[in-house]
């Protein structure tokens, strides 16, 4: 099997579409990450009957007709997480060039070199 | 479809103009998609290669499409039938069940599509498996991924045909044509074929499996990627606008949000009854009790409220007899709900009966939320009872959605989506960078349309429309139907009922679709014959889209059991398997090909385990949830950790593939291009 050392003259610069993506996806799952942090904790504790605790249906709390738990744990952060989505999208998100599409090419050919790599490893 | 002979004409009349609408609504549905599949199929006949324009669309979609066809793939039948369904039963706390949807758009898009989209450009590749074939160069590799995409969606295709025969039944059942062809082809069966009455199938499904799967396998099979993704589209269109017609129909009717919640916070839940049912005296011939009827009983002690009570299932008095026994029933137990219903019935309490007489024979209480008035505003929800079980073996609840699994629905919801297959072959194929920004963009407005306002259309359900807790899954279509008819317009009922319908379609059409370029593209021109015809190859695509099609059609005339398990079993177990192995592909230069199929064979197993040993536990078809979390999260951290443990103790993957898909290189000639 090859190693993985570069052969003299091969590149050694990573594709910057490679590293755009990359740097996306982790901002993605910090996104995700913060999200997660805010909404279900929020939540539980200001919208889950704690043990011992009465719930009394005149002491109920509403904004905008929802339960306030519900309106700042969730109405509020999928307005903030669009507003996130938008910033991400339109300005984070690098515009790369995806490149062309290296289809059609003998198939054959290529699943012959394919089988061959099979067999060697 | 042809005309109905004079002695049909009648039925016509008679049914309610909200039936008709869902019949009008269904067939102007299956012109629209014939049409689309068309003009598909005059697509495919001017593309070079037909394998790429038929199974990912020469990756030329924009961003309508793409993002259309990527939410409404996303939202199945589920989003418009158990969704409405969990709100209606268990109120506000699930809002956070569904909360991470607010995340979804960015998660289902921003992890994985720019990069799989310029991977799958570089390797030429059409599908999944190519994906991972190309990328390590490895047979083996595709064929294991081609053998997982098929188990998996198999199981779910012949699950969602079911799915859409059952919405499409439900919106057809009062339609005065489909219940004559019901009770033909029941005639028909009882004297020719024996086949339905003998295996316990009802004749209205199997009609509804037919025209449902019909319609969707032809235009499939006819227009290929691009008829799935532009009837996905219309799909689309069509749930958003039905959310939002309903939604302000559904405000007007409760007097606002406020005067919902505030409701709802006074509510307790129903108590599960089982009953006799009695006449006086025997009828000649048989006596229906339908579902929806509603019965008293006088009031409890230190009450002045009559009791009020409601039949979950249709029960028959047969000929003869005087009474029948273990009538499910539903009985309201807050104050305010009994007063409304009482006067929005128009009729004297006491001629409420009619000629029965009720005899509670057994009460099941509410596992969780018991009176406990606000257990519909906060959480933990209400968690009924199982009426197969009697009162002492009832298991214990704490109620829907404990802590553990808030959070594994919010990791469940955001990162396995971007784990589905069918949701990756999308990311393949939009044109451009461009597309894909907008497209978060889009989805995550069109999310924001959608899953909330159901939220709130059906926390006002629970106050509009009391008692339905055993029939949830109907709640839907009855409040299509309850809403506008309330505003005088009962032919926008069609419209409405359509978007459960178009749900689950656009979703059954992306996963057969699926399953036949597994087939055709990864197993027969990949592995058996590589020099196969053009012509042969569309041949091929046709017949091969067309029989899983009718396979699927066929078992689900009589599905097996545990279909609905099954359906969360696929696909959490197809997220546990690819999501990972797809990850290291995209983004780990270092990553071998044992790494990623270990990481592959190991979310499999470890899911599957889970599976295997809550049946054998359980004795049905139920996982094992150590520390209660969901078998996905033990199927991902299984798959994560053979990865990274054994990668490192295989030698460097070549280094032309690290070049090829990881360094900054000259462009290579290409032989197609977009």
């Amino acid at each position: 099997m090859n190693s993985g050392s570069p052969a003299p003259g091969a590149a050694t610069e990573y594709d910057p579409v490679f590293l755009n993506s990359r740097r996306e996806a982790i901002v993605t799952l910090a996104i995700w990450a913060l999200s997660l942090a805010w909404v279900v904790p929020y939540c539980y504790f200001t919208g889950y009957v704690q043990d011992g605790n009465e719930f009394k249906p005149e002491q109920l709390q509403t904004v905008l007709g929802m339960p306030s738990w519900a309106f700042w744990g969730i109405a509020v952060p999928w307005v903030v997480a669009n507003i996130v989505t938008a910033w991400f999208a339109f300005v984070y998100m690098a515009d790369d060039d995806l490149g062309e599409v290296h289809e059609g090419l003998d198939i054959e050919e290529e699943i012959a070199e394919i089988s061959a790599h099979d067999r060697k490893a | 479809m042809t005309c109905p002979p004079a002695s049909l004409l009648p039925l016509f009349a008679q049914t309610t103009s909200g039936s008709n609408g869902a019949l009008i609504t269904f067939l102007v549905y299956t012109a629209a998609v014939f049409v689309i599949a068309w003009y598909s199929n005059r697509l495919q006949q001017k593309k070079e290669s037909f394998l790429s324009e038929y199974f990912l669309g020469s990756r030329s979609l924009g961003t309508w499409a793409f993002a259309l066809t990527f939410a409404a793939t996303s939202a199945s039948g589920g989003t418009f039938t158990g969704f409405p369904s969990l709100v209606y039963a268990h109120g506000w706390s699930v809002a956070l069940w569904i909360s991470s949807y607010l995340v979804v758009p960015i998660c289902g898009l921003g992890l994985l599509a720019k990069r799989i989209n310029q991977v799958a450009r570089i390797g030429g590749s059409i599908t999944v498996p190519d994906v991972f074939r190309d990328r390590f160069q490895s047979a083996r590799f595709g064929l294991l991924a081609t053998l997982l995409i098929v188990f998996f969606m198999t199981f779910n295709l012949v699950a969602q045909f079911k799915a859409g025969a059952e919405i499409l039944r439900t919106l057809l059942q009062d339609v005065g044509i489909f219940q004559w062809a019901r009770a033909e082809l029941a005639r028909f069966d009882a004297t020719q074929l024996h086949l339905f009455a003998a295996r316990d199938i009802e004749p209205g499904y199997v009609i509804c499996l037919l025209a449902f799967a019909a319609a969707v396998i032809v235009y499939t099979t006819y227009g290929g990627f691009h008829a799935v993704v532009w009837t996905d589209v219309m799909q689309g269109l069509v749930m958003v606008m039905g959310v939002l017609i309903m939604l302000p129909l559904a405000l007007y009717q409760v007097g606002g949000l406020e005067s919902a919640t505030r409701e709802m916070a006074k509510m307790t839940p129903p108590r599960v009854i089982d009953a006799r049912l009695s006449l006086e005296t025997a009828s000649d011939s048989a006596y229906p009790i339908p579902t929806g009827t509603w019965l008293t009983l006088p009031p409890q002690e230190g009450s002045e409220l009559p009791r009020l009570l409601r039949v979950s299932r249709q029960r028959t008095i047969p000929a003869g007899q005087t009474s029948v026994d273990n009538v499910p029933l539903l009985e309201l137990t807050t104050p305010s709900e009994i007063e409304r219903q009482l006067s929005r019935l128009a009729v004297p309490v006491e001629e409420l009966n009619g000629p029965l007489t009720v005899e509670v024979t057994r009460t099941l209480d509410y596992r969780y939320g018991k009176d406990q008035p606000g257990v519909y505003v906060t959480g933990p929800g209400p968690q009924a009872p199982n009426r197969s079980l009697s009162p002492e073996e009832q298991p214990a609840s704490s109620g829907f959605l404990p802590l553990s699994l808030a959070i594994s629905f919010f990791f469940m919801w955001a990162i396995s989506g971007a784990g589905q297959p069918s949701n990756m072959v999308r990311q393949m194929a939009f044109n451009s960078t461009t597309t894909l920004r907008r497209s978060i963009f889009t989805v995550a407005i069109y999310f924001s349309l959608i899953y909330f306002p159901i939220v709130l259309i059906f926390c006002c359900a629970r106050v509009l429309l009391p008692g339905m807790d055993e029939e949830s899954d109907r709640i839907m279509p009855e409040m299509a139907v309850f809403l506008t008819s309330a505003v005088n317009q009962p032919w926008l009922a069609g419209v409405l009922i359509a978007a459960p319908f178009a749900a689950v379609m656009s979703t059954v059409d992306s996963f057969l679709l699926m399953i036949s370029s597994a087939i055709v593209r990864d197993f027969y021109q990949r592995n058996i014959n590589p020099e196969v015809s053009e012509s042969r190859i569309k041949l091929m695509s046709y017949a091969v889209t067309f029989v899983v099609g009718a396979g699927a059609m066929f078992a689900a005339v009589s599905p097996p059991r545990f279909l609905q398990d099954i359906i969360v079993y696929t696909g959490s177990g197809l997220a546990s398997c690819f999501l990972i192995p797809m990850v290291v592909t995209l983004y780990w230069p270092r990553v071998t090909l044992a790494g990623a199929m270990a990481g592959m064979l190991g979310g499999f197993l470890s899911h599957l385990s889970l599976y295997v040993i809550g049946y054998v536990h359980y004795s049905e078809f139920r996982a094992l949830k150590p520390l209660g979390i969901d078998p996905i999260i033990w199927g991902l951290a299984t798959s994560l950790l053979l990865t990274l443990a054994v990668t490192p103790l295989t030698p460097q993957p070549p280094r032309k593939l690290i070049e090829r898909y990881f360094m900054k290189q000259a462009p290579r000639k290409a032989s197609v291009t977009t």
